[in-house]
């Protein structure tokens, strides 16, 4: 990913026709190379044959579900996935956070939100002259754009990566929900916060020694999040 | 008056208003427990009452009876038995004295009647052969004499009556009790047939009257025991008869309380029993009546919810389409036939106001299927407001009062939802410029108002106990009691009398003869709904200088609301690891 300098590539997966096409031609004129599969099965198929930037994922699919789709690339691919639920019903949203989506737009959704929505979530994986920083066994490379963790190379997403991006330029500086929604998520105000609490979770899971009992990202009650230099 | 001294005094108002609905409740309350207790204790005092007096006149009746036909056994037997003797006596012995006979004799005669079986005192009275009148007394003079002998006694037996037919004699024989002392004695006289002395006797009563009084005093304890005993039963039967009473009393209160599965034990066949059966059959058509209620209600909601729904996929696709035809307006010179171009800015703001519709019955129907979810977080109201405004390019219309540093830990997407509803509407109806202010109340009292009994007590705020509790609480959450205020007032006409307590019914319109608004009609509802999920308020009221004002009073830490929820929601997805990660982050 990060080819920005082509037409960024989606893969829409969506099973009702109408949304299908209004979106592929909304999504079209906005720039986008557009490719739609009606299921998930479908929708895989075209991933592993395709490579997309991104992924525009139905949540309610014949076969199986968005969600399933999304912890089966989850696997294998850090691609950023944006659900697109039918309903903003909480369990929903949450269930979609967890199998690890980036991020969510609720139907009826307006081309120019997810168009806004695709370009942010694009601009996560950008490259950043800068330099590399290390918390205990962790480094990170913000040239690269790589996580390592005692010398492993960490898998992140595009989010995770730039989560831990922002915490990581203000060492023990806490940072707030809101404040991260900006600077990550680049929504203009009353972003979900869930948002951040479920992609801080994903990120736990994957830097922290014991993710149950965080050391590094630490949680600010009444605040937000902060990451903390290692004693 | 100015708006500030407007406010307190309602809000005075407010607060007395309820400090006397919570008296006079509390007032009643007490009031009805001392007075059940009352009425039940009253049941069973009546019981014991009624069964005290049966018992009562039922053993003073049985032992009157008893006892004043024992009492007239007794006494004519012993009284009969003295009779027969003393006429005996006074045949034998008194008949055989001399027609006028001396002291002496009528002295010695009496002595030997006197000494008959019976111990009984005798006075003979006659005429000497000098014709004075002597007496003969058994005992001497200091025993049994003349006065002794009521005077009535004493005609009766002078009296002489027509010998006829059915009267054979005279003379008769006379009897009369008397009471000398506390003594009961038996007082008799007669003549003797043919001339000769007229006797007296005096019996003391005593071994009788002794007779008789123990015989009283075993039928008064006897008449004691039975009213113990009376009682003793009454109080069993009232406790078996207000046992069942207060089961029923309590499952009728239970029912009140609305759990309707309440159902009472029958045993036996008598009237409660008939009562329990009939209490059972009620609370069971009352059960099934509710039942088919909340289906009924519940099917038409999730018509709505379904019908909002499904309009949602033509609604999406149609959104996205709608947003190339408005761009191809917007693109000057653009390839939109001017004819038909009316046509396209129609379907494009139409499409928006079904858009906003639909969004707004789906907001309804979570309410009212109770699935809409706080999602909270810590943010400054100042600056909520102002993104609010910002967003909708309101920022030229709304003066904004209030300073940056209120915080409060609420859901942001609603509280936006709230201001912008509030705000919009006093932009559509009152017309610029619309007043927000904010002000905080710090107030020690629970101001959780409609929420306290959502929350269902307020638990320990577990936020963040897993994720981040070693930590000290660095964040300046200031939050913990006290109240939001948050007004919005505009300078229109405010709101009619009428049309003021309807302000937040759904779909309500002040007047059939009002132009089509662009509001959905449900926008008041949303917001007031959206309060109450924050344990919060909004009121509507009309300023004496002229204007409708608005007021949301929202707790500034609902955390306490939501734990119910989280672990609701622990439940139902049966609590992943994300949650020993998370700490239950904000949810």
């Amino acid at each position: 990913m990060g080819q920005n300098e082509t037409v960024p590539s989606l893969l829409l997966i969506e099973d009702d026709d109408a949304i299908r096409t209004a979106l592929e031609l909304s999504l079209t004129r906005q720039g986008h190379r557009v490719a739609t599969a009606a299921s998930g099965e479908d929708g895989l198929k075209l991933l592993r044959e395709q490579r997309p930037d991104l992924i525009v994922l139905d949540v309610m699919l014949p076969g199986i579900d968005g969600f399933e789709v999304c912890r089966r690339i989850r696997r294998t691919d850090q691609l950023p996935i944006i659900l697109l639920t039918a309903r903003n019903d909480d369990i929903d949203v949450v269930v979609g956070l967890e199998s690890g989506a980036d991020d969510y737009v609720v139907k009826p959704v307006q081309g120019r939100v997810l168009d806004a929505r695709i370009r942010a979530v694009l601009r996560r994986g950008e490259r950043e002259s800068s330099d590399s920083a290390s918390f205990g066994s962790l480094v990170i490379d913000r040239s690269a754009m790589t996580v390592t963790k005692n010398g492993e190379d960490l898998q992140l997403t595009p989010t995770e990566l730039r989560l831990l991006l922002e915490l990581s330029r203000r060492p023990g500086q806490a940072l707030s929900r809101q404040q991260l929604l900006r600077l990550v998520w680049e929504h203009d105000y009353l972003g979900d916060s869930r948002l951040v609490d479920a992609c801080v979770q994903r990120l736990r899971a994957k830097v922290e020694d014991v993710p149950s009992s965080p050391t590094l990202i630490r949680t600010v009650r009444g605040v937000g999040y902060r990451l903390d230099p290692p004693q | 008056m100015t708006q500030k001294q407007q406010d307190s005094r309602e809000r005075r108002e407010r607060e007395e208003h309820r400090e006397h609905h919570d008296g006079a409740r509390g007032w009643s309350a007490a009031r009805g427990g001392v007075w059940s207790r009352l009425r039940f204790t009253s049941l069973r005092l009546r019981l014991v009452v009624v069964f005290g007096l049966v018992a009562l006149t039922a053993a003073v009746s049985a032992s009157g009876i008893a006892y004043w036909l024992n009492r007239e056994a007794v006494l004519t037997r012993a009284q009969d038995a003295v009779l027969g003797d003393f006429e005996q006596e006074m045949q034998n012995r008194a008949g055989a004295l001399p027609e006028r006979p001396t002291q002496e004799e009528l002295q010695y005669t009496a002595d030997q009647m006197a000494n008959s079986s019976q111990r009984f005192s005798v006075l003979l009275i006659a005429e000497d052969p000098q014709g004075r009148t002597v007496y003969g007394g058994s005992g001497g003079l200091s025993g049994f004499s003349l006065q002794d002998v009521p005077v009535s006694l004493r005609e009766a037996v002078n009296e002489r009556q027509k010998i006829t037919s059915t009267n054979k004699y005279a003379y008769h024989l006379y009897w009369q009790r008397i009471v000398d002392g506390d003594t009961p004695y038996l007082v008799a006289g007669t003549r003797t047939i043919g001339g000769g002395p007229t006797g007296y006797l005096l019996k003391s009563l005593e071994p009788e009257a002794k007779d008789l009084n123990s015989l009283a005093w075993s039928l008064g304890i006897a008449t004691g025991l039975a009213l113990i005993g009376s009682a003793l039963l009454a109080q069993a039967l009232a406790t078996t008869v207000l046992k069942p009473v207060q089961r029923l009393g309590t499952a009728a209160r239970r029912l009140g309380e609305g759990k309707l599965d309440t159902r009472l034990q029958v045993s036996g066949t008598d009237e409660l029993a008939d009562l329990s059966r009939t209490f059972n059959k009620a609370a069971e058509a009352l059960e099934k009546r509710v039942a088919d209620m909340a289906a009924r209600d519940e099917a038409s909601r999730r018509f709505v919810a379904d019908m909002s729904h499904e309009l949602r996929t033509p609604l999406t696709a149609i959104t996205a389409v709608t947003e190339v035809l408005e761009e191809e307006l917007e693109f000057e010179g653009g390839g939109i036939d001017p004819m038909i171009e009316p046509a396209v800015r129609l379907v494009v703001s139409e499409t928006r106001r079904l858009n906003d519709l639909v969004e707004n019955l789906m907001e309804v129907t979570r309410f009212d299927a109770g699935t809409a979810r706080l999602v909270l977080d810590d943010v400054d109201i100042a600056d909520q407001i102002t993104a609010c405004i910002d967003a909708r390019a309101w920022l030229d219309a709304v003066e904004l009062d209030a300073e940056r540093g209120i915080h409060a830990r609420i859901d942001p997407r609603r509280l936006d939802v709230i201001l912008a509803n509030l705000i919009g509407n006093a932009l559509k109806h009152g017309g610029s410029p619309v007043r927000v202010s904010v002000r905080e109340e710090n107030a020690a009292e629970d101001v959780h108002g409609s929420g306290s009994d959502r929350a269902g007590g307020a638990g320990a705020v577990t936020d963040d106990a897993a994720g981040g509790g070693t930590e000290p609480g660095t964040g300046a959450e200031d939050g913990g009691g006290g109240t939001v205020i948050i007004e919005v007032r505009d300078q229109g006409p405010g709101i009619p009398e009428d049309v003021l307590p309807h302000v937040f019914d759904r779909f309500y319109k002040a007047s059939a003869s009002r132009p089509r608004s662009e509001g959905s009609g449900l926008g008041l509802s949303i917001a007031l709904e959206n309060a109450h999920a924050h344990g919060g308020e909004i009121t509507a009221a009309n300023v004496p200088g002229g204007g409708a004002v608005f007021t949301l009073r929202l707790p500034r830490d609902v955390s306490a609301l939501t734990e119910e929820d989280a672990e609701g929601d622990a439940r139902e997805r049966g609590g992943r690891p994300r949650r020993e990660n998370a700490g239950g982050d904000a949810r």
